[in-house]
């Protein structure tokens, strides 16, 4: 199957400082990638590059087969801080990005949102401001407005870093539901170990030297349960790679 | 009767039966023919509420006239200061200089250059109240966090959509506040600017009242026109809550 992403000889430069040098990844439709390393690594440029917000500096990177060169309609971002404008209420955030696109029939715009966000529990919330919301209520309308328009990529930068345990472990199974039902490509970036491995089919290790390692983190078909030793001891996995630092890895 | 209550209690009826009691008080206190009785002074305000009213309209038209024309000359021009280093750059100290500038000294300028008619008084509240519109504006969208603009890119919006999703939204609260503050300062330039050339309007009434020593008239002046800036303040009021619910 030919890769729904791909990234060739990736070079991006910053103030003189070289982020990425010739990176080359593949990746498939309809997976879900976690992207985790130390802090200052690049995770984060790497989603930006994947959502067009960035250019590299050189090599070229191709998303369903088109070379990206600006934002992409069908490719969708949420943000770590969420990015919802204290002036929208829940519906407008979500109603937001069908009034934007091009190809939407604007009189069907209202249910479609109040379906997603009867999907998602939020549509008693529907009238209200992000500042009336909970964590959990904020993520989720973030998270509708991402999905509204059925995006084939899904970018996620630390998706849920400021919610609370129980409202983390909510949220990604109600991530993890929502991605088995649109067979879209995710990409997300955490600190999160555990979340790395329970909802990644695949985690990219980006190591401070410049070096990245993949591994295959779970059959999808499968399920990997928290409850499981297999869980704990993919975890410590991860994390045993993560202090080697990439050494032997490219 | 809780209706009755609330009414009564409602800052503006309360702050006006104030300024009754302190200008009574004065009015006892001071004892001379320049500070009138409230009371005559109602009277007379009630007894002429015909010509006062059309003096109020008259003040009330170039007033909403140097607003709107402000709101669009204003609005776009705070925008592409605000949006653009190099206009902030050019624009910017131009306004440092123009906006402490008293405006009611360029009004001999305008009259000589836009005539002694209507032209010449709405010109001189706009150039009030433009500039702190100008300024109020800039620094909104100066204020607006970066990465909002990235979440607005991040669904392939046209720059239409920026201004209607985002810089718009945004800069409402900065507006309303600035055109508070202008419109107060314009009103009180009525006073000069209504002098000149007219027989209308409320900044004519009261100096020509002051002129002819008749200070229950005047006074009744003053009344009309602190009503027309509790109308304008209200009007305000009421679409700032409209506009922006989420404050």
């Amino acid at each position: 199957m030919k890769p729904f992403i791909t990234l060739k000889d990736v070079v991006y430069e910053v103030g003189g400082q070289v982020v990425f040098d010739k990176l080359n990844l593949s990746l498939d439709k309809g997976k879900v990638y976690a992207v985790i390393g130390p802090s200052g690594v690049g995770k984060t440029t790497l989603l930006y590059l994947l959502a067009g917000f960035i250019k590299p500096s050189s090599g070229q990177i191709t998303i369903a087969g088109d070379a990206v060169y600006d934002v992409r309609e069908q490719t969708s971002f949420l943000f770590q801080d969420l990015g919802l404008f204290p002036w929208q209420t829940a519906t407008e955030a979500v109603k937001m990005p069908l009034e934007i696109s091009k190809d939407r029939r604007k009189h069907e715009n209202e249910s479609i949102v109040n379906q997603l966000l009867g999907s998602l529990n939020i549509l008693s919330y529907k009238d209200q401001y992000p500042h009336q919301l909970s964590g959990g209520q904020k993520q989720r309308v973030a998270l509708a407005r991402t999905l509204v328009t059925q995006p084939d990529l899904l970018l996620m930068d630390e998706p849920t870093s400021a919610l609370d345990a129980m409202t983390k472990e909510t949220i990604q199974q109600l991530f993890l539901d929502l991605q088995s039902d649109r067979f879209m490509t995710s990409v997300f970036v955490t600190h999160d170990i555990e979340e790395a491995v329970f909802l990644g089919d695949e985690i990219l290790l980006l190591h401070p030297n410049g070096h990245y390692q993949w591994l295959k983190n779970k059959d999808q078909s499968e399920g990997l349960s928290r409850e499981t030793k297999a869980f704990y001891d993919q975890c410590f996995y991860v994390r045993k790679q993560l202090e080697l630092g990439g050494a032997g890895h490219e | 009767m809780s209706k009755l209550k609330r009414s009564l209690f409602h800052p503006l009826p309360m702050g006006f039966m104030m300024i009754i009691m302190i200008w009574y008080v004065l009015y006892l206190v001071i004892a001379t023919r320049t500070i009138p009785a409230p009371l005559e002074t109602f009277n007379y305000f009630f007894r002429h509420l015909h010509p006062l009213v059309i003096h109020m309209g008259a003040s009330l038209m170039r007033v909403v006239v140097a607003v709107v024309l402000a709101i669009l000359i204003g609005l776009p021009v705070g925008i592409a200061i605000g949006r653009s280093k190099r206009l902030d750059k050019v624009l910017s100290p131009l306004l440092y200089i123009i906006y402490p500038i008293p405006k009611v000294a360029f009004l001999p300028v305008f009259m000589l250059l836009f005539g002694l008619g209507n032209v010449s008084k709405v010109i001189l509240m706009l150039f009030i109240i433009v500039f702190q519109l100008m300024l109020s504006v800039r620094d909104g969208v100066k204020d607006i966090p970066p990465h909002y603009f990235t979440v607005i890119r991040s669904f392939s919006a046209r720059r239409k959509y920026l201004y209607r999703y985002v810089v718009l939204p945004a800069i409402l609260p900065r507006i309303f506040s600035s055109l508070r503050i202008s419109i107060g300062i314009s009103l009180a330039t009525l006073f000069f600017a209504e002098n000149y050339a007219t027989t209308y309007g409320i900044g004519y009434f009261i100096l020509s009242a002051w002129m002819k020593m008749n200070y229950v008239e005047m006074f009744s002046g003053i009344i009309a026109l602190s009503l027309l800036g509790s109308v304008l303040f209200g009007v305000i009021d009421m679409l700032e809550k409209r506009l922006t619910p989420w404050l």
